[in-house]
């Protein structure tokens, strides 16, 4: 897996998190629908590369996106991508999944993700949200936004991250 | 060493707890951070003001026909404030002169010069409980943490923290009152200065309401009312629009009451801001 296309993929993902996304989401939605699509990369990255890579690049596009979205501090995010990289290397590097694993993977990651920086900022009593309010108006329709990505991003992902594997020669026939 | 990866689980989560505690607080950034801050800045700012003008443009086209009724409806406004310019021009110098007369010093004649000073939006966070907004002014163009910042509409929020290029923004959406985020606002109602006051204490995602408590009984406030900050407290400069009150009813604990105010400024798809600086009156 070439981890330098996947760095470059992913501060390219980042200047389109911050600088295009904001646009396409309408605006009654626009508290509530937050997809990270640096976080999409990085459970591809987990996938193909195994838990090692998915743990380092987890830290530091968290790192890079607590830096971006500093209100109040610094470290959910690096925490957060760092534990869903590594926990999604040791569940997917064996067999790197299809399509309708990865989509379920993301979705799993996603939740895992929300729910830690939903529970670090009720630790340090940072947000009054309550849980269930949480959950349906920020947590569940950005787990599904973040499905839809990671579906988008299949085959482009696999073509530009994988090396392309030469096809074995054919057989003559007997 | 059998537990390894549980060790270094232990290992991490200590080390992450003890920074996030200690960039809870603080305002002033290490130059990494400002060095990270205006690189993806600035790259942003590239991508988001073009996809901001095709948005527009996109906009415009599906309300081609409101767009020629409020044209009419701004021509009218615009003659009519020609004409009202005159009269506030002739009550301007009027103030002046007795002002002169009253003997007021120089350092009350500056208290309310404000310097308005326009920033383009160059990005929003994506992170829910940390809604900011990047602009692109600094440092380096004057730009201080607890500025005020508003739009044409009203009151947006307060600069939360400048590197030398840009600066982010916390707006008044973060306001709560269990939690300690944001600043409380002193608020008043235009026109009715004298009499009315409160606090504008919490803001509710759900109703996109915010909270003004702690008013009097007697208070003359009625829905329908703008209001405004009212510049005590030394937050907020005063005069700024708020809002509009929307209803009033019983405080939670019987003794004042409060009001849902329904924000005038949007906060999601900005463009342009404005910062309000402050004159220092007690420099020399």
């Amino acid at each position: 897996m070439r981890m330098n296309r996947a760095v470059l993929g992913g501060i390219l993902l980042i200047i389109l998190e911050y600088g295009l996304v904001p646009w396409l989401i309408p605006p009654a939605w626009s508290g509530r629908l937050m997809p990270h699509l640096a976080f999409v990369l990085m459970i591809y990255v987990a996938a193909f590369g195994g838990r090692h890579s998915g743990f380092f690049y987890g830290i530091g596009f968290g790192l890079i996106m607590d830096v971006l979205n500093y209100g109040s501090m610094i470290g959910p995010y690096a925490f957060g991508m760092g534990l869903a990289g590594y926990l999604g290397g040791l569940a997917l590097e064996r067999r790197p999944p299809a399509l309708a694993g990865m989509m379920l993977a993301t979705a799993v990651s996603s939740l895992g993700l929300s729910h830690m920086i939903y529970l670090i900022y009720r630790l340090f009593s940072l947000t009054s949200w309550s849980y269930a309010f949480a959950f349906y108006w920020n947590i569940l329709p950005t787990m599904l936004l973040e499905t839809l990505i990671a579906l988008a991003f299949y085959i482009p992902v696999r073509r530009f991250l994988l090396k392309s594997v030469p096809s074995p020669p054919e057989e003559p026939a007997s | 060493m059998r537990n390894k990866r549980l060790f270094i689980l232990m290992i991490g989560l200590i080390v992450f707890i003890a920074v996030m505690g200690f960039t809870l607080g603080r305002t002033r950034l290490t130059w990494p951070e400002k060095f990270l801050s205006d690189t993806f800045g600035t790259l942003q700012g590239i991508l988001y003001r073009p996809a901001s003008a095709v948005s527009d443009f996109i906009g415009d086209l599906s309300r081609l026909s409101a767009i020629q009724k409020e044209n009419e409806l701004l021509r009218q406004t615009v003659a009519q404030y020609a004409r009202e310019q005159v009269r506030y021009n002739l009550i301007e110098a009027e103030n002046e002169r007795l002002k002169k007369e009253l003997g007021f010093k120089e350092r009350q004649e500056r208290l309310y010069k404000y310097r308005y000073l326009i920033a383009q939006v160059v990005g929003r966070s994506s992170n829910p409980f940390d809604p900011t907004i990047r602009i692109n002014l600094g440092a380096r163009d004057g730009i201080k943490p607890q500025m005020a910042v508003t739009t044409s509409d009203g009151l947006v929020g307060l600069v939360s923290q400048v590197s030398e290029f840009t600066s982010t923004v916390e707006p008044i959406t973060v306001l709560s009152a269990t939690t300690g985020q944001g600043v409380q606002i002193a608020a008043t109602i235009l026109g009715k200065e004298k009499d009315s006051f409160g606090i504008i204490e919490s803001y509710d995602p759900e109703t996109g309401m915010l909270q003004l408590t702690k008013i009097d009984e007697n208070d003359p406030m009625a829905p329908g009312d703008t209001v405004i900050t009212s510049g005590l407290g030394n937050v907020y400069p005063r005069g700024i629009i708020i809002g509009t009150v929307v209803d009033r009813q019983v405080g939670d604990f019987g003794l004042t009451e409060k009001a849902n105010v329904l924000p005038a400024a949007r906060f999601d798809q900005l463009q342009e801001v404005f910062v309000i600086v402050v004159p220092d009156v007690d420099a020399p």
